[in-house]
């Protein structure tokens, strides 16, 4: 038993110090899902201010409509080109879709009528794009009532505000984050050994090993213990970058997580052991990959949360082995729940851990 | 003392016969050589007898284990030197030494093994700098940190410069010193008659004969056969050898 514990760590450690002299490896499992964050990041990193691309055509001179204009130029819901100048112009840029509207302010407007100045601004929009100009309408609606309200006194009955509850509320990149941790297992677990298997068997370097007494379960344990540490070690750095350029709020235990992520990491790395030790080369190896591992990064929520999805789709996707896995960081990232709390997720990722590894163990070729 | 006994072992492939109920005897202690062309079942047999290949008929055991029923017990008494030896990349020469002994459980210096292979310069090099001759001293230094009984080597001279053959094959002699039985397979009949003791002759699966190099040489001159050219007293390899040195190149 002390002599198979030293078997295995020996491995482990051997496996762990060639990853990091390893730029490609490297590159796969740290950058190439850090790449997906920075995408991801910047995208929906601004998504609390929404803010519409218009022209905006003022055909009259009365100070109020420059007024308007002025004011325009100031609020950051509005972002306006300043090259457009005429409505032809802009009906061009907007069948382009580089504009969602345009805002026209007619030569009458602001003339004055009974000692109160008039006018009608007009929104044009293309008609894949109602929504928006719905919306921009009733933004300048309300903007507009402020003003009138100056002019005419009156008193309103029923109103609505709006009040901000929670400064700290869930942004998408939170979201997100979840998603790309569960990724990044995925790369580590089932692109890794895809990869790496096939070339150990054609090079006969496993079936060497072979004619040593080394048993098949402790070259999967040194696999996942080296395993495990690359992917701590990835999603340390995924998460330095989420918190000190993204703002990512952590709101669980670092403990918690390391420990769910290990248990992730042996779950999916599990599926790349079956794949990559029953394939004989590359050419059975990448398709089976690619036909396992696709469905579970978009049908378990990496790049997109799942609560997009239909109903339908959800239920089935719901059982997935990748599922679990960014539920359950989505839990501990964004809700703060401990691992104890984890019992659907925790227990699902156990019953195919069991299918998976009794598989990997069945279906394993040392050539 | 036989360590090696083989007793009809065979192997077929989809149907077709590649090894066919061969049988003979290793004695302890000897360098015995396979001999025979591409194809005639050399490498299959020894993969057989390593416990790397389901043997289809026959026994083979390894100092009087069954290789068939107790192939992990066989594992711990041997050490095999592949045909075209490869390790991992980005691994150092010590710790594939390292981690061949934990695969056998066990904890080695991997310095002395080293010293034994004339590699003890390139400790912390990377095998993928090492040159085709060093690869296979490395090989045979891996194959040997559980100190088997019997050392299994396949080819392990093709595709070496005569400098270093030359140098394994005083390498063997020395393995063979400490009493480990080597079984080797070659495609150079000069190897064969200077480094082993006997030699088996396989062609299609079988063994065509079994002796001594000299007795097979003799047995052959006795059917009245001559050489078409008489023999010089020395051949283009010892011309080559005398022009470019003994010592081995990297």
């Amino acid at each position: 038993m002390k002599k198979s514990f030293y078997t295995i760590i020996t491995f482990a450690r051997l496996n762990t110090k060639r990853y990091f002299r390893d730029r490609l490896a490297i590159f796969f499992t740290v950058v190439f899902p850090l790449i997906f964050l920075v995408i991801f990041g910047s995208l929906f990193h601004n998504t609390s201010n929404v803010s519409f691309k218009v022209a905006l055509i003022n055909q009259s001179s009365s100070p109020y409509s420059q007024q308007i204009v002025a004011q325009a130029n100031k609020t950051k819901v509005l972002k306006i080109d300043p090259k457009v100048q005429t409505l032809s112009s802009a009906k061009e840029k907007m069948k382009r879709s580089e504009l969602d509207a345009t805002l026209v302010l007619p030569q009458d407007f602001g003339s004055v009528r009974n000692g109160i100045p008039n006018g009608q601004l007009t929104v044009y929009y293309n008609q894949n794009n109602q929504q928006a100009a719905s919306t921009l309408a009733s933004i300048l609606q309300d903007q507009f009532n402020v003003v009138n309200t100056q002019f005419v006194k009156i008193s309103t009955p029923f109103t609505v505000v709006t009040k901000s509850t929670n400064q700290s509320s869930l942004t998408q990149f939170d979201y997100t984050f979840s998603g790309l941790l569960g990724f990044s297992v995925l790369a580590l677990g089932i692109f890794g050994p895809v990869n790496v298997f096939p070339e150990l068997k054609k090079q006969g370097i496993l079936r060497r090993l072979h004619t040593t007494p080394l048993r098949v379960w402790q070259y999967f344990t040194s696999n996942v213990l080296s395993q495990s540490v690359i992917g701590l070690f990835s999603i340390a750095i995924m998460f330095s970058v989420s918190v000190l350029v993204f703002h990512l709020h952590m709101k669980g235990s670092y403990i918690s997580l390391a420990i769910f992520a290990i248990l992730s990491i042996f779950t999916i790395y599990g599926i790349g052991l079956a794949i990559g030790g029953w394939a004989k080369n590359e050419r059975q190896a990448a398709p089976l990959g690619n036909l396992i591992s696709f469905p579970l990064m978009f049908l378990s929520g990496t790049f997109f949360p799942r609560y997009l999805m239909p109903e339908w789709l959800q239920g089935m996707t719901n059982y997935l082995p990748l599922t679990p896995v960014i539920d359950g960081f989505r839990l501990i990232v964004t809700e703060g729940k401990s691992l104890f709390a984890l019992g659907p997720q925790l227990g699902l990722m156990a019953i195919w851990a069991v299918v998976i590894y009794f598989i990997a163990f069945r279906i394993f070729r040392w050539e | 003392m036989s360590i090696v006994k083989i007793r009809n072992l065979t192997k077929r492939y989809s149907g077709k016969t590649v090894v066919d109920h061969i049988s003979f005897e290793v004695e302890k202690g000897e360098i015995f050589g396979i001999l025979g062309p591409n194809g005639a079942g050399k490498t299959t047999t020894l993969e057989m007898i390593e416990a790397i290949r389901p043997i289809d008929d026959g026994i083979a055991t390894v100092n009087g284990i069954n290789v068939a029923k107790n192939p992990q017990k066989v594992r711990y008494l041997i050490g095999v030197q592949p045909q075209s030896p490869a390790f991992q990349d980005k691994s150092k020469i010590k710790e594939i030494l390292v981690m061949f002994a934990a695969a056998y459980g066990e904890k080695i210096d991997s310095k002395i093994f080293l010293e034994d292979v004339d590699l003890t310069e390139k400790a912390d090099a990377y095998v993928e700098q090492l040159s085709g001759g060093q690869m296979q001293r490395l090989s045979i230094a891996a194959s040997l940190v559980h100190s088997p009984q019997v050392f299994f080597m396949d080819e392990p001279t093709t595709g070496l410069d005569p400098q270093a053959r030359r140098h394994l094959w005083n390498l063997v002699r020395t393995i063979q010193a400490k009493g480990v039985t080597v079984i080797l397979t070659t495609h150079y009949m000069e190897e064969a008659e200077m480094l082993c003791s006997r030699v088996a002759i396989m062609d299609n699966g079988k063994i065509v004969a079994i002796d001594k190099p000299k007795n097979l040489i003799k047995k052959l001159l006795a059917t009245g056969f001559k050489k078409e050219h008489q023999v010089e007293q020395a051949n283009l390899e010892d011309v080559f050898i005398d022009l470019t040195g003994k010592h081995l190149r990297e």
